[in-house]
């Protein structure tokens, strides 16, 4: 696995304030595993 | 209220979060705020209908960016400091019955490219001197959510248990010709054999000589990467395989999904030169010493800081060998 899938880093924030991250892969949206 | 009080006889501070006594405990699946949130359903803490791995700020932190002045003043004998720092929320995926055993070794490496990126992001941060990765996993650690998660904590200090390591280990590079400790004590894992669980390309897995618990199992880099983002493409491929591999084992050892403390020990993130002292290694400490038993932190262990096991490691990593190889 040298070349590894790219990655789709989405931060947002919620109601109260707090951030969170979104990782999504490339290779997973295939839904190999 | 986030609050740091200085322990002078132990040299340590100890961190006061006393909004976390509110935290959600073991809510029912249905209830879980870890799952996504969906249509109809109640607002959990992921805005979305699914996921792969998010990360969030906890809602309960034992430390937060912005703590304020204690207002407990302290003394100059027992100091208080604001309890600054980051903690973050990991979680694996969006299935609530999931564990870190059952992912694929896909989702695995993915996860270890998000430890990467939290590391670098949060280290990156001027009031952070230690990215902490852990998971607490099973009723038996107290986890209060059973959804498959870790935890970051982003330190204002180094924790004394890696300081501790990292101290012995540039002790003993000044006294060993700049030798790393951890390479050594990994080359005499390897050469004995006996406590080897898992020899891969890039990393190795073994329940050390010196092992506090009956199943701790170490998994240390083969070459001396100081943190997990000195890992390439290769590494997180193998490092990803044999976490695998060990987390089916464990699962295999009493017929149930073994509870256990996973931590991670790096280079700290305080700028200074860590080269040859800090070398990436993941250690696991699972409560078990039988199906029924567990091992217990009494007095001994937790009023003298001594630990007694009654298992030798070279046993326990026979039976642990023989479930992973059996798999």
């Amino acid at each position: 696995m040298e070349n590894e899938p790219e990655v789709k880093k989405e931060r947002e924030t919620k109601d109260d304030g707090r951030y969170i991250i979104f990782y999504t892969f490339e290779d997973e949206e295939e839904g190999e595993d | 209220m986030n609050q740091l009080r200085w322990d002078p006889t132990l040299r340590e501070w100890v961190a006061y979060a006393t909004h976390r006594q509110e935290r959600t405990f073991l809510p029912p699946a249905e209830y879980c705020p870890l799952c996504p949130t969906k249509p109809g359903g109640f607002p959990t803490e992921v805005p979305r209908e699914s996921y792969e791995i998010a990360v969030f700020e906890n809602k309960f932190p034992s430390f937060a960016p912005n703590a304020p002045a204690p207002e407990e003043p302290g003394t100059s004998l027992t100091p208080t400091a604001p309890g600054r720092g980051i903690c973050e929320v990991v979680l694996y995926s969006d299935d609530h019955a999931a564990t870190l055993a059952t992912m694929g070794e896909r989702r695995i490496h993915n996860l270890i490219r998000v430890w990467t990126d939290r590391y670098e992001e949060l280290g990156s941060l001027d009031f952070v001197d230690y990215v902490f990765i852990f998971e607490n996993k099973g009723e038996a650690i107290g986890v209060t959510l059973h959804h498959p998660h870790g935890q970051i904590y982003g330190y204002t200090f180094i924790p004394p248990r890696p300081a501790k390591e990292l101290e012995a280990a540039r002790e003993y590079r000044k006294q060993n010709y700049e030798r790393c400790l951890h390479c050594d004590l990994l080359s005499q894992e390897h050469e004995d054999g006996r406590r080897i669980l898992i020899g891969g390309e890039h990393f190795t897995a073994f329940i050390p000589f010196y092992a506090h618990f009956p199943f701790e199992a170490h998994v240390y880099s083969r070459r001396c990467a100081p943190s997990i983002a000195d890992l390439g493409a290769e590494e997180r491929s193998d490092l990803a395989s044999v976490l695998k591999r060990l987390l089916v084992g464990y699962d295999s050892l009493f017929g149930f999904s073994l509870p256990y403390m996973m931590v991670m020990h790096q280079a700290p993130t305080d700028g200074g030169d860590y080269d040859g002292v800090a070398h990436f290694h993941i250690e696991f400490y699972p409560p078990n010493r039988t199906a029924d038993k567990l091992k217990y932190l009494a007095g001994s262990e937790t009023g003298a800081g001594a630990f007694i096991m009654d298992v030798l490691p070279e046993r326990t990593a026979e039976t642990l060998r023989g479930k992973i190889e059996a798999r």
